[in-house]
């Protein structure tokens, strides 16, 4: 682990902009207030810093060092001006002489002139400082840590004035350092104040308390965030986590662990907040769902309560993945073809964590462009990287980056601009189309072709008497329709009386008649050609067909007798009612034979 | 027109060819059929998780993630430490092939296409998929033995079998999944060859026979049904030169190829399963050169050389197949074997085929819930079968036949049954429905007909063929209710997670399995070696990843023999076996029936027929009277061997049920005999939420002079 947090260190000096300053020799610590709270598994310093400018020029910033004993757990550090509580510039830097040390270089809102005060909160977060002592607990035993730090503020300035509160636990403390003037009240232990102490002045600090509260880190972790530009965005988390704190010594006893609920320093549950808007959260691991976990929904978040498949004692591991959905309208921004993607690095996994090493990675649609990456701290990127999945031809780019030593103060947003062509959306669907229309297409050549080499004739002759079918029925339908257009003339000529027009009208019909019947009679012989028993059938309708036609025959000669007032009302009423019965009757055989054909 | 006559939809169906309604309705049919096999098979996913089913796909699982990721060659030369320990396995030599190949094929061809699915989920839907094709395949097999409508019935049928569900649910991933239909397909191609007498079709059987022996060691039924369908012919003097020609091809290209699969070997040649194959092979070329003589000669000339002939071939047969089996060259009949024929033999002689449930003979009730309408139309279906004897029904008689008497003997072999079950049962309910439904008043022609008279020989035709009508059709709905309750409630629980009703009706889920194998998975040393019963074996080392002694496809036995010993004694062999962690099921918390106390007999009996655990007997297990119990009343070896103390374990002082004492186990309803012990050569390392899975660390040497 110690390893480790030095590679990460030495990282993390290469990638940033090494700055070089030097120590201000006008600046005085005057007073200092610093809290070492140790009531979790992190430690966490808040120091007052009122910085005095005892030269004669105005500074702009000043340096923060860390005390050596600490340096290589550093996580984070942040620092806020007193007066209007604003953040701060702080970044890593080095001063020449001292390269042994760590430095932080805070740049001050406005610069403080000779002879002024000004107070910066400045807050330092470091993990796996504190060690269990005993490293190794029975189940029903409790947990006690110790903290090694440095009685003193450790500065490059002289400080005047500093007194120290460390926060514990519990009351429950073994033991502590006494250099005197100290006193131990309830939950707090405070050293000072010490008076006028040199530059980088280090005395020991030994804190060796009872602390039960979940030594739980994440190993290491990487986080998937796949952006659709269809609305969605795709988050999975890949969590390896460890329990940190003394390792279990003997048996577990599951029987102890339910009914005297001991086994303090375990851990059974954890809460992790998602994002409001998360959508069909999963909690899996390698060999399946996790059914234990409750899900809550709240005004500002979704809480997810994640039971581990076993309660974790000191030393023991596990892994999971808990993935989820966002809608991008929150998260991915633009404006014509410019993208914007804000979303936080990290998220939230439980209250007070650690992550040992992270891996974030942003897999973009296909077609992105132009990618750039604004974040607030410093992460190494590796080289961007191809992912392939559904309908993909070129790929996705995937931006990659890394980071260590992450704490909850690393929970902020970065920002990926890129550009895409809109219109590129649609070409994964446009694909989907093509390749149905290609399998149509190919369908429909294979079965309208014919790729055998032999010559099937039966088959072929069927297939012909099929299509004359098709023609002769066609035909015939048109032809019904005709029937329909006798009938109308009639009526027409027997209310206008127009004979000239009649005659005209009928001709037309007529014409149009004998070329459809003409065109039957051929298909009829073509079938009998084909030795089709159809051609019987087809036979048999032309003979309907003509009895028909001679129905209505009758009924034009009858309706012109009538117009013309040589037939009776009542006579020509009672041949219409003959016709038309005779007329309805054929017309059903000759359906029935046409569906039959 | 005059009139519009229907509905559009209608018209429009109606104005189609007949041909064309037909093709229409059959591809609906069938594609309907397709999809409810697959879709009736995911009641678990649904229900639960996209999870690997039981024990023995875990190993399939395994085999088919190292096939897709390292490549057939690596597979193929696979040496496998984590499973046999000390021995290891040789995976690409002890296994069946065809299933991982399967799934790790369309796995590659999905990725290539960049749909990016994991090998888990090929491997769950698997099962589902093949179901699909052999709906289609069971269409075309009974098409070629009778038409397409029973064709259609049977596809349909088969589709939602309870028979064949019951090994192809989503999740259950194991060779069966895709031999059903590699064993219809083999047929199918094998009826073609024997209708068409041409090679291509025998030589794409070989194929189909070649992927069927790949995948499943059933292939034995098959090479022995398929000579027994043409000594069947020979017999019944059917026997003419399409099937000389088809027989020829698919065993002399069926056993080459067959030979290919490393697992399989030589045995097509020497071991005495495949030797009716290869006589029956023998007897056709006998069979075809005594016609080509019997064409070429007189008759009394031909009649001496038969008989001398027979003599001669029969004398030599028999004396170098007694040669070969005194050398040893045929290899032994299996266990396996012999107790298909004789289903007390394996309970009598092998301990280890005993103790498999699938193992024992079929139930008359299960026949019933697997099978249900088609145990009573599978007769049916034969009377039709008989009433017109072919060649392709000869067959299909031979397969119902055996695969009846083979699946009352074993229960697994249900599988088997289901498809010939499925297919005669179609052409039963097909023929009924065919001849009933032409004898019913059609509307349509009633007017034509109605001035005939009713025929006097057969009173109230119509009425009788309408009855028959409803109750086949309520039969059939019977049937595909009684199915989907099956496959729901039987058939679609993953077993690797246990679900119970709580007392407010809510669904209580034991993950407790998970819980135990990801711990180990987790924290144990990545070399640890774990011993449990062996159904456990494959499910560790997929899940846990660690190394197992016995899995399975069993090889080491005598471990069991310290399960079934004082701790003193079982010390020793586990130290002699190296073993790190002992992982037990324990159900006296939860009611879990099938935990490792009820199996223990069989461990006993395992651990005692080896000969480093001779110094267990069955009997010191049993009360004076006979019985096995764990009470107070119960023998004090039982109460003192290893297997008691793991499983109870501090469970004396625990109250499971109101109104009880401590340490009552709910299993077997008794308070335990022994409560107040401690382990001295383990440790509890872990013990599961509902206590189902205990795990316990072997202690260390204790340090000299300590």
């Amino acid at each position: 682990m110690k390893s480790l947090i030095v590679i990460c260190v030495l990282m993390h000096l290469a990638f940033c902009k090494t700055n070089t300053d030097a120590i201000d020799k006008n600046i005085v610590n005057a007073k200092i207030e610093r809290k070492i709270d140790i009531s979790s598994h992190l430690v966490k310093t808040s120091t007052s810093v009122t910085l005095e400018n005892k030269g004669t020029s105005s500074v702009r910033s000043f340096l923060f060092s860390i005390e050596p004993l600490l340096k290589n757990s550093i996580a984070y550090v942040g620092a806020t001006s007193k007066d209007d509580k604003e953040k701060l510039d702080v970044s890593p830097t080095t001063v020449s002489g001292h390269s042994d040390k760590t430095f932080y270089r805070v740049t001050l809102r406005s610069a403080l002139d000779a002879g002024k005060t000004t107070i910066v909160d400045v807050e330092a977060i470091f993990s796996h400082v504190l060690r269990p002592y005993p490293s190794e607990i029975a189940q029903a035993e409790k947990q006690l840590v110790v903290l090694e730090a440095n009685l003193y503020f450790y500065s490059p300035y002289p400080t005047t004035s500093q007194t120290t509160t460390v926060i514990t636990t519990s009351s429950n403390v073994e033991s502590y350092t006494k250099t005197k003037p100290v006193s131990q009240s309830d939950t707090s232990i405070i050293y000072g104040p010490y008076e006028d102490k040199a530059a980088f002045s280090e005395a020991p600090l030994k804190v060796h308390e009872e602390n039960n509260s979940p030594f739980l880190t994440v190993t290491s972790m990487e986080r998937v965030v796949e952006v659709s530009h269809w609305g969605n965005i795709a988050v999975e988390e890949h969590i390896d986590m460890t329990h940190t704190g003394a390792s279990l010594k003997g048996s577990f006893s599951r029987f102890d662990y339910q009914r005297q609920q001991d086994g303090m320093a375990s851990i059974k549950t954890f809460k992790t907040s998602l994002p409001a808007s998360a959508r069909d959260v999963y909690y899996r691991d390698e060999i399946g769902n996790i059914s234990t976990s409750h899900m809550r929904e709240m005004d500002e978040s979704v809480e997810v309560e994640l039971r581990p498949r076993f309660p974790l004692f000191g030393g023991w591991k596990t892994r999971y993945f808990l993935g989820y959905n966002v809608p991008s309208y929150e998260y991915l921004f633009f404006k014509d073809d410019h993208y914007a993607l804000k979303l936080r690095f990290i998220d939230h996994i439980y209250d007070d964590m650690v992550v040992d090493k992270m891996q974030l990675r942003i897999i973009l649609p296909e077609g992105v462009k132009n990618i750039e990456l604004k974040i607030p701290f410093d992460v190494k990127r590796q080289g961007d990287q191809v992912h392939y999945t559904y309908l993909d031809t070129l790929g996705r780019p995937v931006v990659v980056l890394n980071k260590n030593n992450l704490v909850e103060q690393h929970i902020q947003d970065f920002e990926l601009h890129y550009t895409f062509q809109r219109l590129l959306l649609l070409q994964e669907p446009l694909l989907v189309v093509g390749a149905f229309y290609l399998l149509f297409l190919v369908v429909i050549i294979y079965v309208r072709l014919d790729f055998a080499i032999t010559k099937d004739e039966a088959k072929e002759s069927r297939m012909r008497v099929a299509g004359f079918i098709d023609e002769v029925q066609n035909a015939h339908d048109r032809r019904s329709a005709l029937y329909q257009s006798y009938d109308d003339a009639i009526n027409k000529f027997k209310s206008n009386k127009d004979a000239a027009a009649f005659s005209a009208g009928r001709k037309k019909i007529d014409a149009d008649y004998k070329q459809l019947t003409q065109q039957i009679q051929n298909i009829q012989a073509q079938l009998k050609a084909e030795g089709a028993e159809a051609s019987e059938k087809v036979a048999e309708l032309q003979r309907l067909d003509s009895l028909y036609k001679e129905q209505i025959g009758l009924a034009i000669m009858s309706a012109e007798k009538l117009v013309s007032g040589k037939m009776g009302r009542q006579q020509y009423l009672d041949a219409e009612a003959a016709t038309s019965s005779k007329c309805d009757d054929t017309y059903k055989k000759m359906e029935s034979l046409r569906s039959t054909l | 027109m005059r009139k519009s006559q229907g509905t559009w939809g209608l018209q429009w169906l109606l104005r189609m060819s007949t041909e064309k309604q037909d093709t229409l309705l059959k591809m609906v049919i069938l594609s309907v059929a397709a999809i409810l096999a697959f879709s009736t098979r995911l009641f678990s996913v649904l229900r639960f998780e996209s999870v690997i089913h039981e024990f023995d796909p875990y190993f399939n699982y395994r085999t088919t993630r190292f096939l897709a990721e390292e490549g057939f060659y690596n597979f193929h030369n696979w040496f496998d430490d984590r499973a046999w320990y000390p021995l290891g396995r040789i995976i690409g030599g002890t296994i069946y092939p065809g299933l991982m190949v399967t799934s790790a094929f369309i796995y590659h061809v999905m990725n290539y296409f960049h749909l990016t699915i994991d090998v888990r989920n090929v491997c769950v839907f698997l099962a589902p998929l093949f179901s699909s094709f052999t709906t289609l395949v069971t269409f075309y097999f009974t098409r070629e033995l009778k038409d397409a409508s029973a064709g259609l019935v049977a596809a349909a049928m088969l589709s939602i079998v309870p028979g064949y569900i019951s090994r192809s649910v989503a999740g259950s991933y194991d060779n069966e999944g895709i031999a059903i239909f590699c064993m219809l397909l083999t047929y199918t191609l094998w009826i073609k060859a024997v209708k068409t007498g041409s090679i291509f079709w025998g030589s794409l059987c070989a194929l189909a026979y070649f992927y069927m022996v790949s995948s499943w060691g059933g292939y034995v039924f098959l090479i022995n049904l398929i000579p027994l369908h043409v000594l069947m012919l020979m017999f019944t003097g059917r026997f003419s030169h399409r099937i000389y020609v088809a027989y020829s091809t698919v065993y002399c290209l069926g056993t080459i190829l067959s030979m290919q699969i490393s697992f399989v070997g030589f045995q097509p040649v020497q071991s005495s399963e495949h030797m009716a194959a290869l006589g029956v092979f023998g007897l056709c070329q006998i069979h075809a050169f005594v016609d080509y003589l019997r064409s070429k000669m007189s008759s009394d000339h031909f009649n001496i050389l038969f008989r001398s002939l027979v003599l001669l071939v029969g004398s030599i047969a028999f004396g170098a197949a007694a040669v070969a089996t005194a050398l040893g060259k045929i290899a032994p009949w299996t266990g396996r074997f012999y107790s298909l024929l004789d289903p007390s033999y394996a309970k009598n002689n092998i301990p280890i085929i005993a103790s498999v449930s699938e193992h024992q003979p079929t139930t008359w009730s299960s026949f019933y819930f697997d099978l249900q309408l088609l145990m009573f139309l599978f007769p049916v279906g034969l009377y039709y079968c008989f009433q017109k004897l072919t060649d392709a029904n000869i067959f299909i008689i031979m397969y119902g036949v055996t695969s009846i008497y083979f699946a009352g003997v074993m229960v697994r072999l249900m599988l088997v049954l289901a498809p010939v079950m499925c297919v005669l049962g179609g052409i039963g309910m097909s023929a009924v429905l065919t001849t009933y439904m032409k004898n019913l008043d059609n509307p349509l022609k009633k007017e034509k007909k109605a001035a005939k008279k009713i025929e006097s020989n057969y009173p109230l035709k119509n009425e009788i063929a309408t009855c028959v009508v409803i109750m086949m059709t309520a039969f059939l709905m019977f049937y595909t209710y009684h199915c989907t309750w099956v496959t729901s409630e039987a058939y679609s629980s993953p077993s690797i997670v246990l679900s119970a009703r709580g007392g407010d009706g809510s669904r209580i889920i034991f993950d407790d399995f998970r819980e135990a194998y990801y711990w180990l998975r987790h924290n144990t040393p990545e070399d640890a070696k774990v011993m449990s019963w062996w159904d456990y074996g494959y499910q560790i080392t997929a899940m846990a990843n660690r190394t197992i002694l016995v899995d399975n496809n069993t090889w080491n036995k005598w471990m069991y023999s310290a399960m079934a010993s004082p701790e003193e004694k079982a010390y020793e062999i586990m130290r002699e076996l190296d073993v790190g962690y002992v992982l037990v099921i324990f159900g006296g918390l939860t009611g879990y029936s099938s935990d490792d106390i009820n199996k223990f007999l069989w461990m006993v009996r395992i651990g005692g027929s080896t000969d480093r655990g001779s110094h267990i007997k069955e009997w010191d297990y049993y009360t004076p009277q006979g019985e096995f119990r764990v009470d107070k009343e119960g023998s004090p070896t039982l109460l003192n061997c290893l297997m008691y103390k793991m499983c109870y374990y501090r469970f004396g002082s625990v109250y499971t049920e109101g109104g009880k004492p401590t340490g009552y186990d709910r299993v077997r309803n008794t308070e335990i005999g022994n409560k107040d012990f401690e382990l001295d050569v383990l440790e509890e390392a872990y013990t599961t939420e509902h206590w189902l899975v205990r795990i316990y660390k072997v202690k260390d040497l204790d340090n000299r002079g300590a």
